[in-house]
């Protein structure tokens, strides 16, 4: 058992390994043939003073006099020794930007996942348990609404109505204005998070909770169940007893897999609610051809939704013992 | 991506643009926008400004480009710009340039020190054109050979060859430290400016509070904080009365705010249309782009669009009457040749130009034709600007009228580069730097980039422009940058080689709390938002 986990773990960094090897030619190779000029990005609308004498001394600070193999070679080198680098736009190590970007998306990411998780289930529990009532149809519609509204779309009406309108939620930021830091109270940080954090969640939930309605349907529509009725079982009996443990793997799955949702979904909510996480530090970096910047958050991506699937992996033999690793083996 | 994130923002334009409309009907009661915004309202204390600006992404070093226009804040230049963009002596006590041009002796008060209590020396000075030099940033400082210190307040810039627009450097450059400099400066950066860095939350907002030992006169306003949003974000927190300052567009500058005063200041953030000036003949840009336009490259046409636009239409229809028509590139600044203005919206004069550069309409299809060459080309602009989309229609409906067809196109601006050469383009330049008017117009400067783009060419215009280079200071330099505009015989200008078709330059408008009284503006260059601070040490709460 012990070494069925060793083995499964040694299998699963040796395909992370390869994943982030992968990601990491992609995503240079890819944005080093982008057609945004870093140097052009970097001096906007000043262009017209600064002489290509200067010019060169920019790239030469950003190392882009040399080709782009060279390039790659020495960025994996420093990478090897746990560098990635520094952001042309933030001028700071790659690793402090993301650091602290992250820090900030962080809260919101989980209270997003939290809510939109449980929500979700239990949605989907209610709907399947129902299935056909004009509650399941309610859940249904609402999901299927929303599964296909864009992020942004939906973050847009959320700060029309609740900060612009209601002027109940603040308009922007993560903190008030004019507020030192270590005065910001834990209240006003979840008060700037509500919205971007609401958003990800109301479109967080459709999925899961469609999902777990059909599995649910299948449960009670399968013969054990029907033995369980036939013996007396209440409908609530039967989902504690037999729902649940069936429905829970894949509402996990989906749960973990819905990171990388979760992330995307994060570049565009924060950009509407100007939230300085590292969704909006992702679209600074893209937008201004941040090659150091950009590849270090993609692998910092892959990484994060890496680990989700893991622990969603992991997670499932303490949920089914029928898939404990090792056991068959 | 990419096009989703405008989709975003332009959905966000829209949405703040109605909650505009909503909220300008009769006011909420006060208390209702405090909720949303507890311990708000600016006073002598503390006053918000939203910008919508990134021009600090990377920190505030000098070095690298903090401070080329607007208020440094945290660091004092050697010189500075008055509202009338004269130069004024800041930390300098006076300067002398010699006589070949080349060398810049700088005397500076003794009586200045950094934040952390340590005096200002000619030393730092040295070592911070030094370091510009080094630094690869948006400041540049090429031309240096070297700064030393020839005494505690004496410095001497020495220059490769002479250069009468290194003046700028000495507005724009804040004078750093050398024993507190290091990688991380930009992030704590120690000054002698008017005030200090207090808290910066990168992508949300600036705190400062003022610098006790600032050696000038201490600002009136002890508390600055600047919020990082966009411009639409901006005209929100000015709505709701967080914000006392508000850089906005142009189209929501027709609102009003209550107890906030709409200024509209002047700006050579102009906009106009590049003709490539050569003809096509297959030459090519080290990248590959072709170069020149059969059609352009002919004078008269460029003359008779330069007639037959009327930019006072341009002005009114599109930026709601905050603008001001452009017949050159430097509106308003020192160097500007009022002689090279033209009256302009004169079909007729344009027809007769066309007619007698030997252009007619030989098959009556409305457009003239020249060797059986029709009028026609293609006007790009960058599809993601709303004004220079309306500026672009605009142009090809007025000169419709004289024979000419102009197909306007939008794209992106990495689409755009590789055809700037060979098509018209709608650019937006304006700087209180004549360097600009050289790299816009000296043949030198055409190098398949953004520089001279339409590879303009004319003998005369790059000696002119050299000689006000070359010129020992910006006094005698103005009376060559201004023969390059119009001399009389030749220019380039309308009159002249009308290189270009300068459409407009944009008032940048800002709300601004009527308890607070900003001084004078200074003409602004092309960025809109952090401009407005140049003078903000004197700037005044006048409520109690």
């Amino acid at each position: 058992m012990q070494l069925g986990i060793a083995a499964f773990m040694l299998r699963k960094l040796l395909r992370l390994a390869l994943l982030l090897i992968a990601v990491a030619i992609f995503s240079f190779v890819l944005i080093s043939l982008s057609p945004i000029d870093p140097i052009d990005a970097y001096v906007g609308a000043d262009m017209l003073q600064i002489s290509p004498e200067q010019r060169d001394i920019i790239a030469q600070r950003w190392g882009l006099d040399q080709p782009m193999m060279t390039r790659f070679i020495l960025w994996l080198r420093q990478l090897a020794s746990g560098n990635l680098g520094t952001s042309i736009i933030f001028n700071q190590p790659v690793s402090t930007v993301i650091g602290s970007r992250f820090q900030t998306s962080l809260q919101m990411l989980a209270i997003a996942w939290l809510i939109s998780g449980a929500l979700g289930l239990a949605m989907g529990v209610v709907a399947g348990a129902r299935a056909g009532s004009w509650l399941d149809r309610a859940i249904r519609f609402y999901a299927y609404t929303l599964a296909a509204s864009p992020t942004f779309w939906v973050a847009l009406l959320l700060l029309l109505v609740f900060s612009v309108s209601l002027k109940i939620t603040p308009i922007c930021c993560a903190t008030p204005p004019g507020v030192l830091t270590r005065d910001v109270t834990v209240w006003q940080r979840l008060h700037h998070l509500i919205l971007p954090a609401a958003t990800l969640s109301l479109i967080g939930v459709a999925n899961i909770a469609l999902h777990t309605r059909q599995k649910l349907i299948e449960v009670l529509n399968s013969d054990y169940v029907l033995f369980a009725r036939a013996q007396g079982e209440s409908l609530v009996g039967i989902i504690r007893h037999h729902g649940l443990r069936n429905i829970i793997l894949p509402a996990l799955t989906l749960q973990f897999a819905s990171l990388s949702e979760l992330f995307g979904g994060s570049v565009l909510a924060e950009q509407v609610f100007s939230y300085p996480g590292l969704g909006k530090a992702t679209v600074e970096a893209a937008l201004r051809s941040d090659v150091p910047l950009l590849v270090g958050i993609v692998f910092f991506s892959a990484l994060f939704v890496y680990t989700g699937n893991l622990i969603a992996d992991l997670t499932y033999q303490i949920v089914d013992p029928r898939i404990r690793i090792g056991k068959s083996s | 991506m990419k096009s989703n994130l405008k989709t975003t923002s332009c959905a966000a334009g829209i949405v703040l643009a109605l909650s505009a409309c909503v909220s300008s009907t009769p006011e909420r009661p006060s208390s209702q926008n405090n909720a949303a915004a507890p311990q708000q309202g600016g006073s002598s204390e503390q006053i918000v400004l939203a910008l919508s600006n990134s021009e600090f992404d990377d920190g505030f070093d000098p070095t690298l480009g903090w401070g080329r226009y607007g208020s440094p804040l945290f660091q004092s230049t050697l010189l500075r710009r008055n509202s009338k963009l004269e130069f004024e002596n800041d930390l300098a006590t006076s300067y002398i340039v010699s006589d070949d041009g080349k060398v810049w002796t700088v005397t500076i008060r003794a009586d200045a020190k950094f934040s952390d209590g340590i005096p200002v020396t000619a030393e730092d000075v040295a070592f911070t054109f030094n370091q510009a030099g080094e630094s690869g940033g948006k400041t540049d400082v090429t031309v240096l050979q070297e700064a030393i210190a020839t005494s505690p307040t004496t410095v001497e810039l020495r220059l490769k060859q002479p250069q009468s627009t290194f003046i700028n450097r000495l507005v724009t450059l804040g004078i750093v430290p050398k024993h507190a400099y290091s990688a991380e400066y930009g992030r704590n950066p120690i000054g002698s400016g008017p005030y200090k860095l207090v808290q910066w939350d990168e992508g949300q907002q600036l705190i400062a509070e003022v610098n006790p030992d600032y050696y000038g006169t201490v600002p009136q306003i002890k508390r600055l904080v600047f919020l990082l949003v966009e411009e639409d974000a901006a005209f929100a927190a000015a709505k709701a009365g967080q914000a006392q300052v508000a850089s906005v567009p142009q189209t929501l500058a027709v609102q009003s705010i209550d107890s906030m005063k709409l200024y509209d200041v002047k700006s050579v953030d102009n906009r106009g249309i590049m003709f490539p000036y050569v003809p096509n003949t297959g030459k090519t840009t080290p990248d590959g782009a072709a170069i020149g336009n059969d059609v352009t490259a002919d004078l008269a046409i460029r003359q008779a669009i330069n007639y037959g636009i009327d930019r006072k239409a341009l002005v009114d229809g599109i930026l709601e009457g905050y603008g001001s028509p452009a017949y050159g590139p430097v509106t308003g600044l020192p160097w500007e040749q009022k002689e090279a203005d033209i009256e302009d919206g004169q079909i007729d004069r344009a027809k007769q130009i066309l007619a007698e550069g030997g252009w007619g309409d030989k098959n009556g299809d409305g457009i003239v034709e020249k060797n059986g060459q029709p009028a026609e080309f293609t006007v790009l602009y960058p599809a993601s600007d709303s004004i220079r989309q309306a500026l672009a229609l605009s142009v090809a409906e007025q000169i419709k009228p004289i024979g000419i067809r102009a197909n306007v196109e939008g794209k992106s601006w990495d689409e755009i580069e590789p055809l700037m050469h060979s098509n018209v383009v709608l650019f937006g330049w304006g700087s209180q730097d004549p360097t600009e008017v050289y790299n816009l117009y000296h043949s030198k400067s055409a190098q398949g980039d953004f520089n001279n783009a339409g590879y303009y060419a004319d003998s005369k215009i790059d000696s002119v422009l050299d000689l006000a280079m070359g010129a020992p200071n910006q006094e005698e330099a103005i009376a060559f940058w201004k023969a390059a505009q119009w001399n009389g015989q030749t220019g380039f200008t309308t009159k002249g080689d009308a290189a270009w078709a300068w459409l407009v330059n944009l008032d940048h408008t800002y709300f601004v709390n009527t308890c607070l009284n900003i001084g004078t503006p200074q003409i602004e260059p092309h960025g809109h938002g952090w401009p407005i601070t140049a003078n903000i040490s004197e700037w005044k709460w006048t409520c109690n």
